[in-house]
C-alpha cells in the first residue's frame, strides 16, 4: 500500500515537474499545493518515526536514523535522473526550460545526496565506531556525488552560455550511469561490505517498512516542491539576465 | 538518542536553509525585474 503510494508519488512529481517546467510563471502557482503536501506529512512521518516504529532489538534507538537516511535516497536518485531527462529534452528542442529543468534537479539531487552522506555517517559513529568505511557502497554514493558538485561547478563557471547548456546536457546523461553502480554496490561487493543490505529486499518488519514509506513519500514532495521553487528562480534569473543584455546593447 | 536528534535536526536545517536560500534569491530577483521595470 505505501509502496504504491511511493512509485505512484514518483510519477506523479515527476509528471508535475514536467507540465511545470513548460511554463514556470504561469503554472508556479500549483506549487502552493505540493508544499502544503509535503508540509502535512511532515509531522505523520515524524510521529511514525518517534511512537509508531518500534526500537530496534540489535542496534536500539539509533536505528531510528535510518527513517530519515533510506527516504534521502529516492530524491537524490529522482534529482539525477530528472537532470538527465531535461538535458535530453534540451538536446532535442535547444529550449532553456529544458536547461533550467535539469540544473534544479542536479541541484536538488546534490543536496538529498549531500543529507545521505551526513546523515549515514551519524548512524556510522555509534553503530560500527568509525565515521566512514571506505566500502563499496559508500565509495560509489560519494562518486555520484562529486559528479553532480562537478555538473554545478561547471554551470556557474559557465553562466548563460550556450556551450555550457550542451556540455551539462551531456555530462548530466552519461552522469546517471553511476546510478546502478551505487544501487548495485552491495551485489557487487558480495559480502565485503559494512552497509546494511539494501531494506526493500530484506522485508522490514510492517511497522518499520510503512514508517520508512512515509517518510519517501514526504521526501519525494519536498523535493518536487524545492524543485519548483529553484525552476522558478532560474526562469527569472533567465529574464534578468536577458534584460542586463538588452541594456548593455 | 543525541545521535538521532542531530540526525533529523541536521535535516531540518539543511533543507530549511536551502529553501530560505532559494525565496532570499527569488525576492532579489524580482526587485532586481521591478527596479528594470
Amino acid at each position: 500500500m505505501v509502496s504504491a503510494a511511493v512509485m505512484l508519488s514518483v510519477v506523479a512529481a515527476l509528471a508535475w515537474l514536467l507540465w511545470l517546467a513548460g511554463d514556470v510563471t504561469g503554472r508556479i502557482g500549483t506549487a502552493r499545493w505540493v508544499g502544503g503536501l509535503a508540509l502535512a506529512l511532515v509531522p505523520v512521518w515524524l510521529l511514525l518515526v518517534a511512537y509508531y516504529a518500534p526500537i530496534e532489538v540489535a542496534q536500539g534507538i539509533i536505528q531510528k536514523i535510518f527513517y530519515v537516511h533510506i527516504p534521502a535516497i529516492i530524491p537524490t536518485y529522482f534529482g539525477f535522473i530528472l537532470s538527465a531527462i531535461g538535458g535530453v529534452l534540451y538536446l532535442r528542442t535547444r529550449e532553456d526550460r529544458w536547461d533550467q529543468l535539469a540544473v534544479a534537479g542536479a541541484e536538488v539531487g546534490v543536496l538529498f545526496c549531500s543529507l545521505m552522506l551526513v546523515v549515514g555517517p551519524i548512524w556510522a559513529k555509534p553503530a560500527w565506531g568509525e565515521w566512514w568505511a571506505w566500502d563499496l557502497r559508500l565509495t560509489m554514493t560519494l562518486i555520484l556525488w562529486f559528479i553532480y558538485v562537478a555538473y554545478l561547478f561547471l554551470r556557474s563557471f559557465a553562466f548563460g552560455s550556450d556551450t555550457a547548456k550542451t556540455y551539462t546536457a551531456v555530462y548530466g546523461i552519461a552522469g546517471v550511469g553511476a546510478i546502478p553502480f551505487v544501487y548495485f554496490a552491495l551485489d557487487l561487493a558480495q559480502s565485503a561490505t559494512m552497509h546494511p543490505t539494501n531494506p526493500a529486499r530484506e522485508g522490514l518488519p510492517a511497522e518499520m517498512g510503512r514508517t520508512v514509506g512515509v517518510g519517501m513519500l514526504t521526501f519525494i514532495w519536498i523535493f518536487a516542491w524545492l524543485v519548483a521553487q529553484r525552476l522558478e528562480l532560474a526562469s527569472l534569473q533567465a529574464r534578468a539576465l536577458v534584460a542586463s543584455r538588452a541594456e548593455t546593447a | 538518542m543525541p545521535w538521532v536528534i542531530a540526525a533529523y535536526a541536521v535535516t531540518g536545517l539543511v533543507l530549511l536553509g536551502y529553501a530560505l536560500h532559494l525565496r532570499v534569491a527569488r525576492r532579489a530577483a524580482l526587485r532586481d525585474q521591478k527596479r528594470r521595470g
